[in-house]
């Protein structure tokens, strides 16, 4: 008897859903990648009809719903800020409790009435979630937890002990205190949007000025915070505004940094950069602390990280050497999309108390397109192409084309799960070219300037060129650690060298992606080297491509110079009816 | 004739389904006006009143550590159906 678990994720920002068999993770998916609308929140109808078409069941044959939140705590939290806020929250009142009554207080309801849903569903605490998310599908059998993000019902923080089928979170910290929603509030200070270009901030930081004694915004921000030496914090809220309005930093916190809150595409100056530089100093003290004094009271050296702020690369790449932990996890999703699969795996493996069978090896749990289905969507709509012979010829003239300096857009197999393009829905390009990155910049991407471009490397030949944790930590493989490139390769590969020499890259294996991993080795005869640039394949303030569809649309406008689908090969300049201007229309 | 026709029902049906915003908007800002007037402000000058505190914002001066009890745990199967 086959036992199925749909676990759900919505209406606060990322909705996803996935499905679990028996207590193996068959299909995941975020909502955005079906309606093409950027962290889509809605109710995620379009990833669970994919789960269940991946699965091969109706709705009728699911045995619980997994849904990630405990939605009437939330309530109590947000009737609370009004109620402490009186009378100045008015406006955010007005703004947001009619959603409260239309969906997030519905959820029973709107799964009956948008997927014909009838059976039991379950609600877990969030951070359950996003610890059980975790944990649940790592190798370890033990592991301390962490999981920080902005906030979920009440809790912003927690720590606890995880063994084989139990979780058990010990301490938390809760809101209006949250490390998550500090770095969102700078994130708006400096003109870019929240709980979308936090990784902007993170990359910015690289630029100013990383040294605690001499940022002066360091020690500004320090007055905002106050932490403890086991790591708990305690915001200053005089400085914030986001307990009640519907914006973040206060005018106390212009003032402190010294200016008001940047406009939208701004110039980013030093000013900018070393507040962006402080933000992240602040983080790392806080993370970092946190996970000794969680090292000191679990003894465990295993880790297992979650939350939003566990998409922090810079700060997950230096946990190995300032902590006593010995090994890290970290799922490809840990921010909130992810809890569908924690919420799922939670109701599987503690409250069912199923034994635990599933290790996640790779993210290529989303939709793939058959051959024949790729060539159908070519042909009805009259697309040039040329079709390979075989994969060794696929990547033989890939590589080729890469190495001559063109933007290769590759789509192959099943979608990333997870914010990251990893070898499924990518653009890859020549990292050897120092003017590669102004090029995919001016062509493609249309990124602020100071974003770097991310690597992709053959996982055995890692340690030669970035200075890494040795063994190389698993979240590496989903692009979630920054290390330094050692100093003798920062000329081989500038287009991936970052302006403080580190790299974020991705490791991969040949047993999670055969074809991106031999696309890698072919593309090493030609330059002697075994990185390609791999970002993510997508129109700028669009989702990554998910369809055929969506791919040939985002070439066609883009100036990306190939498309590699499936076993055929799309040139943008043979097919020059299709062309349009997609940065018309961008917004990020 | 026809397209004009068809042309004047769409124009209609939108400026229909604006108008049924505008006035939900109106009606809910008002509701909510009071809900928020009432509901929301008596309770919480009365709550304050009895120096009830819904947000930890003011900051305890001789607090060592901010970590706060959780003890979050499995628990009985019941407990996942509530919303709460």
């Amino acid at each position: 008897m086959k036992m199925y678990i749909l676990g759900i994720s919505c209406f606060y920002h990322d909705a996803s859903a996935c499905i679990v068999r028996n207590g193996k993770l068959i299909a995941a998916a975020q909502e955005e990648r079906f309606t093409r609308k950027k962290h889509d929140s809605g109710f995620p109808a379009n990833a669970i009809g994919y789960c269940l078409k991946e699965a091969g069941i109706g709705i009728d044959e699911i045995n619980y719903v997994g849904f990630y939140e405990k939605p009437l705590l939330k309530f109590e939290r947000v009737l609370y800020q009004h109620l402490e806020m009186f009378p100045r929250s008015f406006n955010t009142f007005v703004a947001s409790i009619p959603s409260w009554f239309n969906e997030k207080l519905r959820v029973i309801r709107i799964l009956k009435k948008k997927i014909k849903y009838k059976g039991d569903v379950l609600f877990v605490d969030h951070h359950m979630t996003h610890a059980a998310g975790s944990f649940l599908i790592s190798p370890f059998n033990k592991a301390a937890v962490l999981s920080i993000d902005g906030v979920g019902e009440w809790t912003t923080t927690v720590y606890g002990m995880c063994e084989e089928n139990d979780i058990h979170l010990m301490k938390e910290i809760k809101f209006p205190h949250s490390i998550g929603l500090l770095y969102s509030t700078i994130t708006a200070y400096l003109g870019f949007s929240v709980n979308n270009s936090e990784y902007k901030v993170m990359g910015l930081s690289a630029y100013g000025d990383m040294n605690k004694d001499t940022n002066l915004y360091y020690k500004k921000l320090r007055k905002v915070i106050d932490i403890k030496d086991d790591g708990s914090y305690f915001l200053d809220m005089s400085y914030f505004v986001y307990h009640y309005k519907n914006r973040m930093p206060s005018e106390k916190l212009c003032k402190l940094l010294g200016g008001s809150i940047s406009i939208r595409d701004s110039e980013m100056t030093k000013r900018h950069k070393d507040i962006a530089a402080a933000l992240q100093l602040i983080t790392e003290d806080v993370g970092m602390k946190i996970l000794n004094y969680l090292y000191k009271e679990t003894k465990c050296e295993n880790l297992a990280l979650s939350g939003g702020v566990a998409l922090n690369s810079v700060f997950n790449g230096k946990i190995l050497r300032n902590t006593p932990f010995k090994n890290i996890w970290i799922q490809p999703d840990p921010g909130d999309g992810g809890t569908s699969v924690g919420v799922a795996f939670y109701v599987y493996n503690v409250i069912l108390n199923k034994k635990r069978n599933y290790v996640l090896e790779d993210a290529y749990l989303g939709p793939g397109y058959k051959t024949e289905e790729i060539k159908t969507f070519l042909d009805n709509n009259k697309i040039k192409y040329l079709q390979f012979k075989d994969n060794d010829d696929m990547l033989k003239e890939t590589a080729k084309l890469i190495f001559h300096n063109n933007i290769v857009g590759w789509f192959q197999g099943r979608m990333e799960w997870g914010p990251r393009a990893l070898g499924a829905r990518s653009i890859l390009s020549n990292p050897c070219n120092k003017k590669m990155k102004q090029i995919l910049n001016v062509k493609v991407k249309h990124r602020e300037r100071f974003r770097p471009f991310a690597p992709v490397v053959c996982g055995e030949d890692a340690l030669k060129y970035f200075e890494c944790d040795n063994p190389i930590p698993k979240p590496t493989d989903f692009m979630l650690m920054v290390y330094p490139i050692r100093k003798k390769y920062h000329r081989l590969i500038p287009a991936v060298t970052h302006a403080d020499g580190s790299g974020r890259l991705q490791t991969i294996k040949e047993s999670q992606n055969f074809l991106y991993y031999r696309l890698i080795k072919e593309f090493c005869k030609l330059s002697g080297i075994p990185i390609l640039i791999n970002t993510s394949f997508n129109i700028r303030g669009e989702p990554i491509v998910c369809r055929p569809e969506d791919a040939y649309r985002c070439m066609m406008g883009t100036e990306i110079d190939y498309l590699v689908i499936d076993r055929f090969l799309i040139k943008r300049s043979d097919n020059k009816k299709d062309i349009w201007d997609s940065e018309a229309y961008a917004n990020d | 004739m026809n397209k004009i026709i068809r042309v004047f029902f769409i124009n209609f049906k939108d400026g229909f389904k604006d108008f049924g915003h505008l006035m939900a908007f109106i009606v809910n800002y008002v509701l909510l006006f009071f809900v928020y007037i009432v509901g929301v402000g008596l309770t919480s000058i009365i709550a304050k009143s009895f120096k009830r505190v819904f947000l930890n914002i003011k900051k305890k001066r001789d607090a060592k550590s901010y970590w706060e009890d959780l003890n979050l745990k499995r628990k009985k199967m019941i407990e996942y159906y509530r919303q709460f």
